[in-house]
Parts: structure tokens; C-alpha cells; sequence
């Protein structure tokens, strides 16, 4: 019983992680229809900053020297920044397109930011190890849990927590909630497109620098395609959740996270190879069920 | 009839023609093409080759040359893309190359070294693990310098075994790649060759954020094992160490060469007890001369420190296609391919050297054991294996 509590935490782990992740890319998409895969090196960007931009093989600390507080606010500011200036660049001129236009300038934009990283730092694999001792575990009842666990767990909560608030009690989270609802009517009714599209963009910055500090605290490892991972199934959670809704995106998330994990632990040696393609069957499974994904939103609806 | 005086008009001309080049043949330079990658991400692992195959053709012009001609070299950038490889390839056969060097990788090499191969030209990749890159995959004039994956995890099992007297291990496999699935086929035969246990299973891919599963897996035997074998590679290999490493679990862990050199031991500071079968050591604490007099000159010639110890390989390609030139007496590829098909323990700077003319690439040549302290690779000793895998271990069939 205590392996299946130790499983469980491992897959609730996980599941914040992804969580996150489908938070971060569904809120782009409930504005601006916007499949943002950028969104991957937005957080290959984040751990990076934790170093000097050299060829050098072992670089040394850029960030990740800072004393902790400070080093959580510059890679947040930094991937902020850089989500509002792709977003100011890149995206706002094409939001009258349609899509798969917007898809395809996001390929184009992660495109651009992984040749950037590795014309800046080299494409070889660095490692830095940043809060080593929360990658240490913590035992109680027979059941361990690492640092980084309970880390990731936490700042996942908070971070949701602090979402909600912003969304039901602000008027600008209002706004964005409004505008993820139904674009058009919302600004027909008086919310500046502009402001609610930068916000989204930049608590998806926030969301991207939180996710490249958790991923980086626990893999000790910086690499050019590191983002790409996280984002895909963060992306497949979200159209799990149901694309556009938000509350859709986290239950996805943590259905994605939580199914790997089970699938890793639970099939046979010979299938565990095949995790992956158990997950992707869940994903058509559900398309299949319901193509609207798990939380419908009206906007969805109508589109039909 | 007008046909018929136009081909005697055109064997006569072909006939002068190609006299003409024998004679100029004799003064002409030698050409050795490169068709590596110099921009994208595999840049790190061709680079290092490509400049130590570079101070080779330097100090084989040095010395006089090759059968008393010089060696001139060109580069096309193949930019860490498979239908570019191609297009280098048979840029550098338009070139008139004699010999070709290729991507150290089989999926990103083998275009380049079809195009050496279909031109009746030698390509050698100096890094390539997959014994693909030889007769079977693309063809018989084209090797690869370096040694089997399987061999890694052959060399890793019998030395955890004989050497450092280990019972049970278990078996951690990254089934991202190829590389790494044929490391753990090699570990897993050997293994059992040896009469080793295996305390369990499991696999987990480059790219997971998380190996908390596989841990759990681990933690939950009810005899934790002597040791855990893992093939893998950077960065994910890293990842995997730090997370293991973290969770308490203090075992020896035996890995390949993947996991070479020390940039990547910043992720699991005070890392102990770390074991690779690896190329050479770039830390000066080579057991073998030659090595650390290939160090000095790459050093020298490049004035920056090596920093890949997949770079000898590219200086041996150039060894051991020269030596089997001046065998020869010709750089005509089918030629110089009969020679090197007889290689047997041949000693180079890499390590001894042995071809047939079915198997291009090094099966048990032996391996320098290094082992992880203070934060750096320490050489332990030269380890040679004893098991040497088959045709069926090799291509992995029926397995």
C-alpha cells in the first residue's frame, strides 16, 4: 500500500508539472486561438539564463549565482519579457489570421529561439545544478518524497491558486476571462485586445520561467530541445481539458501526468517502451468520446 | 558507320583523357573530403574529429606527404540535416575527393557515405556506434572508427563482474535511441554470460523531466542490487544519475561511453562511483603515451584544450586510411579497402584496429575504464572484453 501512495505522488508530481505547462499554452489559446509552441523554448530560455552565454562547455553561473529570491525574479522577468516581446513581434501582427497561420509563426518563432540559444551558448548539452538540496527526499510512513516533488507540487498549487483569484476577482483577470470566452464579444463590449492578449502572455512567461526553475532543479541539465518534452504534453492536456478552457487545461494536465505514470509503473516490462503511445491512445480516446475535450467551453460550443 | 567513328572518336579521347590525369596524378594532391556537420546541434560531436583529422593530414604533409604527394582537404557544412549530408557528399565526389570523412552518427552520416559509396569511394565515420555504418547498412567501402555499442555494455558486464566483483545489477535502459538499446543488449548477454543476476528492469526515455517512477521501482526491491547498469547518453543521462543519486541510491552505476567527459557532472556535484568504458581520458591521466602526445599537439595546433574525447577518432580515421594508402601504393578506395579489411589488432592512436570485410567497425578493441571523483573522470586501467558479440547481437535480429 505504501508503493501505491509512493506512485500516486510521483504521478501527482508529475501531473503539477504538465499541469503548468497546458495552464501556460491553454491560456494563450483561450485569447488569441494561438497554439503557442514557443512556449518550449520560452522555458529552454528560462533555464539558460541560469548561466553565461559562452561556447564553453562548462559555463559559469549567470542567474543561478543570485542569491535565490533574486534568481526566481530574473528568470521569470526574463521569460516574461520574452513571451510579451514574441508576442509584440511576432504574433500581433498576424492576429486577424486565421489558426493555422498563427501555428505556423509559432513553429517559426521556437524555430528562431533555438537557433538564438544555440548561436549564444553552442548546441552541446550543459549541466548546473541550482537548489541541490531539494532534490534530496523526504521520508515519512514508508513513503519518500524528493524535494523537487513537494516543490513542484507546491508552486503548482500556488501558482493555480493565485490564477483563480487574479481570474475571478480582478478586473483584468475578468477581462481575460471574458475574452477567452468569446474574443469578438468582448471587445465589442469594451476590453482593450491588446492589454488582455500581453497579460496572457505574460503569465504564460511566468508560468514558462516557474516551469524552466522546477525543471532545471530537478534534471540538472540544460539543453537546446529541453522545452519540447513538457510542452507537447502539455499541449496534449490541454486538448484533453478541452481546448480554450482553463479548468480543462490543469484537469488535463494532471490526466496526462498521472496516466504516464501509472503506465510506467503498472505495464510489463516489454510494453513500458510503448508509455507514450498509451498516453497518445488516451488523448484520441477522449477525442473520440468527446472532441470537445473534458470542460466545454460556450465559445467552443458555438464554433461548431 | 557515323555512329561508329563517333565512339572510336570518343574512346580515343576518353583513352588520352585518362592518361593525361595518371601523369598528373603523380604531382596532383591527394583529396580527403569532409562532409560534417559544422552548425546545428551535432556540430559538438563532428568538430572535435574533424580539427584532430585536420593536425593529422598536417603532420602527414609535414612529413613529406602521402605516396610523396601532399593532402588537401575540403569541408561541406552538412548543418545537422540528413538531405544536406547527401548533397555534401556528393558535392565532395563532384570535388574529386579520394577518401570521405562522415557525420559520427548513422542517421545523420549515412546519406553523405551512400554518396561516397555509390561514387566507389571510402567514407570512414569517425564515431559512429551502429555497426550500420559499415557493409550492411550502406555499403563495403564505407567504416566507422569507433566501437560498438553493444562492446560498451559487453565491456561494462564483464569488467562490474570480473573486476570489481559485482553480483546483481540492475538494468536501467533509455529506449530513446538505438544507441543506447544496443548498449543494453550488449550488457544484458554479457551479463549473463557472466553468471550475473539481474535484480530487474526497466526503461525511461532521454527526454523525461521526471525518472521518479523508475526510482520508485528501484526503492522498492527487497535486495537493493550490487550495482545499476544504465545505457544512456547526455543530456538526459545526466538527468537520470542526478535523480537516482538524489533519491539515496548510492550503488556503482555502470554506463557507456554516451556518458563521456566531464561537462555534464555539474548536474550531479560529488557524483562517486560512476563507471564508463571511454575513448581516451582528456585529463592527462591517459595510461597510454600516445594519447597524451595526441593531447599536446591537438593543444598546440588548436590552442584551445580538447574538450570531446571523440575527437582521437578523427585523427585515427586519418591513421589508419593512410597507413593502408601507403600499404597500397594507390588511394584507389577498392584497393585501400582490401588492406584495412585485414586489419587485426593494428595499433593506432585510438586503440588496436581490426576490420573484415564484414564487419567495419571495432568489436573488442579495449576500452579505458574511468571512474567518477571530485568532480572529474579518473582513467583506471585499459580493459579489453573477452565476450565478443555476433552478427545477430550486433544488427539486434531476433531479439
Amino acid at each position: 500500500m505504501a508503493n501505491f501512495f509512493q506512485v500516486l505522488i510521483d504521478a501527482v508530481a508529475l501531473g503539477s508539472l504538465y499541469a503548468l505547462v497546458a495552464l501556460s499554452i491553454g491560456l494563450v489559446f483561450g485569447v488569441m486561438r494561438l497554439i503557442n509552441f514557443a512556449q518550449a523554448d520560452y522555458v529552454t530560455i528560462g533555464a539558460y539564463s541560469l548561466v553565461v552565454p559562452t561556447a564553453s562547455i562548462t559555463p559559469s553561473l549567470l542567474f543561478g549565482a543570485l542569491p535565490t529570491g533574486l534568481m526566481i525574479a530574473a528568470v521569470v522577468i526574463t521569460v516574461t519579457l520574452l513571451a510579451l516581446l514574441t508576442e509584440r513581434i511576432a504574433f500581433r501582427p498576424l492576429r486577424n489570421s486565421n489558426p493555422t497561420t498563427l501555428l505556423i509563426a509559432s513553429f517559426a518563432v521556437s524555430y528562431f529561439l533555438q537557433s538564438l540559444v544555440m548561436l549564444l551558448h553552442g548546441g552541446r548539452p550543459k549541466a548546473v545544478s541550482i537548489g541541490g538540496s531539494l532534490t534530496r527526499a523526504v521520508e515519512f510512513a514508508g513513503i519518500r518524497i524528493p524535494g523537487v516533488q513537494l516543490l513542484t507540487m507546491g508552486v503548482a498549487i500556488t501558482l493555480l491558486l493565485a490564477l483563480v483569484f487574479f481570474l475571478k476577482r480582478t478586473p483584468i483577470g475578468i477581462q481575460l476571462r471574458a475574452a477567452a470566452e468569446d474574443f469578438q464579444m468582448a471587445r465589442l463590449l469594451g476590453v482593450p485586445a491588446n492589454r488582455v492578449i500581453a497579460i496572457a502572455f505574460s503569465i504564460s512567461g511566468l508560468l514558462g520561467g516557474a516551469i524552466s526553475l522546477l525543471y532545471v532543479i530537478q534534471t540538472g541539465t540544460l539543453d537546446i530541445r529541453m522545452g519540447m518534452m513538457p510542452v507537447v504534453y502539455g499541449f496534449f492536456a490541454t486538448v484533453i481539458g478541452g481546448m480554450g478552457s482553463l479548468p480543462g487545461a490543469v484537469l488535463g494536465g494532471f490526466i496526462v501526468g498521472i496516466v504516464s505514470v501509472l503506465l510506467q509503473t503498472y505495464l510489463p516490462v516489454d510494453l513500458r517502451a510503448f508509455r507514450d503511445a498509451g498516453v497518445f491512445g488516451l488523448v484520441i480516446l477522449i477525442l473520440l468520446v468527446r472532441p470537445q475535450g473534458l470542460i466545454v467551453t460556450s465559445a467552443a460550443k458555438e464554433r461548431v | 558507320m557515323k555512329g561508329n567513328l563517333f565512339r572510336i572518336g570518343l574512346a580515343a579521347l576518353t583513352a588520352a583523357l585518362m592518361s593525361s590525369s595518371a601523369l598528373a596524378d603523380d604531382a596532383a594532391p591527394i583529396k580527403i573530403g569532409f562532409a560534417i556537420a559544422q552548425s546545428g546541434w551535432m556540430a559538438n560531436y563532428d568538430v572535435g574529429p574533424f580539427k584532430a583529422a585536420v593536425l593529422k593530414i598536417e603532420e602527414i604533409n609535414k612529413a613529406g606527404g602521402l605516396l610523396g604527394r601532399q593532402i588537401e582537404y575540403k569541408v561541406i557544412d552538412t548543418k545537422t540535416d540528413q538531405t544536406l549530408a547527401a548533397t555534401a557528399g556528393n558535392a565532395l565526389v563532384d570535388w574529386g575527393a579520394d577518401m570521405m570523412i562522415v557525420p559520427t552518427d548513422y542517421d545523420y552520416g549515412s546519406p553523405a557515405a551512400l554518396a561516397a559509396q555509390t561514387a566507389g569511394t571510402i567514407a570512414i565515420s569517425p564515431g559512429a556506434g551502429d555497426p550500420k555504418m559499415g557493409v550492411q547498412g550502406v555499403g563495403p567501402l564505407v567504416f566507422t572508427a569507433h566501437t560498438s555499442a553493444q562492446t560498451q555494455g559487453i565491456v561494462m558486464a564483464e569488467y562490474g563482474h570480473r573486476k570489481m566483483g559485482l553480483k546483481s545489477a540492475y538494468v536501467l535502459e533509455d529506449v530513446s535511441i538505438e544507441y543506447s538499446k544496443s548498449a543494453c543488449a550488449g550488457f544484458n548477454a554479457a551479463w549473463s554470460a557472466e553468471g550475473g543476476t539481474v535484480a530487474g528492469t526497466d526503461s525511461f526515455k532521454n527526454d523525461d523531466p521526471s525518472i521518479a517512477s523508475q526510482i520508485t521501482r528501484i526503492k522498492g526491491l527487497a535486495t537493493p542490487p550490487d550495482a545499476i547498469f544504465l545505457c544512456t547518453y547526455t543530456p538526459g543521462g545526466g538527468s537520470a544519475v542526478r535523480q537516482i543519486r538524489a533519491a539515496g541510491i548510492d550503488a556503482p552505476i555502470l554506463s557507456v561511453t554516451g556518458m563521456t567527459d566531464n561537462y555534464w557532472l555539474g548536474a550531479v556535484p560529488d557524483l562517486k562511483d560512476f563507471y564508463i568504458p571511454a575513448i581516451m581520458s582528456l585529463y592527462g591521466d591517459d595510461p597510454r603515451p600516445e594519447i597524451n602526445e595526441f593531447l599536446k599537439a591537438y593543444k598546440a595546433r588548436w590552442n584551445e584544450d580538447l574538450t570531446s574525447s571523440f575527437a582521437v577518432l578523427g585523427y585515427s580515421s586519418i591513421e589508419q586510411w593512410a597507413h593502408a594508402v601507403e600499404e597500397a601504393k594507390t588511394t584507389d578506395s577498392q584497393a585501400v579497402v582490401n588492406v584495412m579489411n585485414h586489419y587485426h589488432d593494428q595499433p593506432f592512436t585510438a586503440g588496436l584496429t581490426s576490420y573484415t570485410d564484414q564487419l567495419h567497425i571495432q568489436v573488442d578493441r579495449p576500452q579505458l575504464m574511468m571512474k567518477v571523483e571530485n568532480g572529474s573522470f579518473h582513467a583506471l586501467e585499459m580493459f579489453r572484453n573477452e565476450f565478443v558479440p555476433d552478427m545477430k547481437l550486433l544488427f539486434r535480429v531476433g531479439q
